[in-house]
């Protein structure tokens, strides 16, 4: 109120000098209240006589029509501190953060991608007593698969079928999709295989090209797709570990 | 500031000079109003030497509805005494305020006042103006 009181009176005499917005707020509250009222013209009147006041030709034309003061420029940095600019600079740098956020966690998305990184927490959480012990190399596991749960083409990659097995599983997800799930004694490394991903309108297999690499929880997987089923080798490490697998064919 | 167009104008000229001067120097400072400053300080330290008019309590009224017709009835210079006869910085405020070139900020950042100070000035500068101007112009004053 005392704040308010202060800036009228010290209201401008014309309407020129309304840039402030502390003032323009406590005019808008004066409400044509008399005094101020009288206070304003008061000022006018005393304005009008000022400029009445004889300046000596020699000093006049030095201000001729000129401004006596230049309008300050907005400058970039007095700009950038408006609280209003300040806060959809904010809001606005968040929404791009979100966004290049998603679009580099998606630039490397594959079909069956979201699965994958799925079956890389379930790698972390499994232990080897959940699986039946098998003793055979991976590549040989597919006659079983087929054989005793009638899943077709689930072929461990020759890059991965000389690897001793320590054990099996077969489950169902949460979208009731049956995974295979091997354990292998070279680095710990598990194996799953799993239906690959279809379009929903026509139900074919949304076939990607070689090794693509999924990340999770400090695990990593490199995943393929044949015959419409991925196969995924995951380690807990990074590419790194993964790499020297997939570069190297077996002979 | 002054009420004496021949010393307005001998620090006019100065200020003008030392602006050129430290123009040419490429010394100018990077503030928006150091030469309404300057300016300001050359008139006070004029103003020094001078006789000084005797310190005495002014009689103050409200402004009144119809003063602005007696601000109409007042000679510009008589103004300017007036004005020139306010100790500083009532003087600057009233001087800068009146001049209608520069905003309350900027009035503040000349005159080095803070808002409350400015505002005081003002409001006790009209009223006195007021008493004033009633003693000058006593029909006028009362209805």
């Amino acid at each position: 109120m005392r704040r308010q009181r202060s800036l009228l009176n010290c209201a401008p005499i014309s309407a020129r000098q309304l840039a402030d917005r502390p003032m323009r707020s406590a005019l808008s509250r004066t409400d044509g209240s008399a005094e101020f009222a009288d206070q304003q013209n008061f000022d006018r009147a005393l304005a009008r006589l000022v400029r009445l006041i004889a300046i000596p030709a020699e000093s006049a034309e030095w201000f001729s029509e000129k401004d006596l003061v230049p309008a300050s420029k907005r400058t970039w940095k007095n700009t950038l501190r408006n609280p209003a600019v300040l806060a959809i600079s904010i809001a606005v740098a968040v929404i791009a953060g979100v966004f290049v956020f998603n679009f580099v966690s998606h630039l490397n998305d594959f079909p069956g991608s979201a699965t994958a990184r799925k079956l890389l927490g379930i790698a972390a959480s499994t232990r080897s007593v959940m699986l039946d012990p098998v003793n055979a190399e991976a590549g040989t596991l597919s006659d079983l698969f087929f054989m005793k749960h009638g899943l077709e083409h689930y072929d461990v990659p020759e890059e991965f079928a000389d690897f001793d097995t320590i054990g099996c599983r077969v489950f169902e997800d949460d979208e009731s999709r049956r995974i295979a799930q091997i354990w292998v004694s070279e680095k710990r490394m598990q194996f799953f295989l799993f239906p690959a991903e279809r379009d929903s309108k026509t139900g074919t297999v949304l076939r990607f090209p070689g090794w693509r690499y999924v990340r999770q929880e400090g695990w990593t997987g490199a995943v393929t797709e044949h015959s419409g089923v991925c196969f995924m080798a995951a380690v807990r490490g990074s590419e790194k570990d993964l790499a020297p697998y997939l570069t190297q064919p077996k002979e | 500031m002054l009420g004496d167009s021949r010393k307005a104008q001998e620090i006019f000229h100065a200020t003008l000079r030392e602006a050129a001067v430290r123009a040419a120097r490429g010394d100018l400072p990077d503030e928006q109003f150091w030469l309404f400053r300057d300016a300001r300080w050359r008139c006070l330290e004029a103003t020094r030497t001078d006789l000084q008019p005797e310190p005495v309590e002014m009689d103050e009224r409200d402004v009144a509805p119809g003063a602005e017709s007696q601000i109409q009835r007042l000679d510009p210079l008589q103004l300017a005494i007036w004005i020139s006869a306010a100790p500083d910085p009532q003087r600057s405020a009233l001087a800068l305020f009146y001049l209608d070139e520069f905003d309350y900020r900027e009035i503040l950042d000349i005159a080095d006042l803070k808002l409350s100070e400015l505002s005081h000035f003002l409001a006790k500068g009209r009223r006195q103006l007021q008493a004033w101007l009633d003693s000058k112009f006593p029909q006028a004053s009362k209805v």
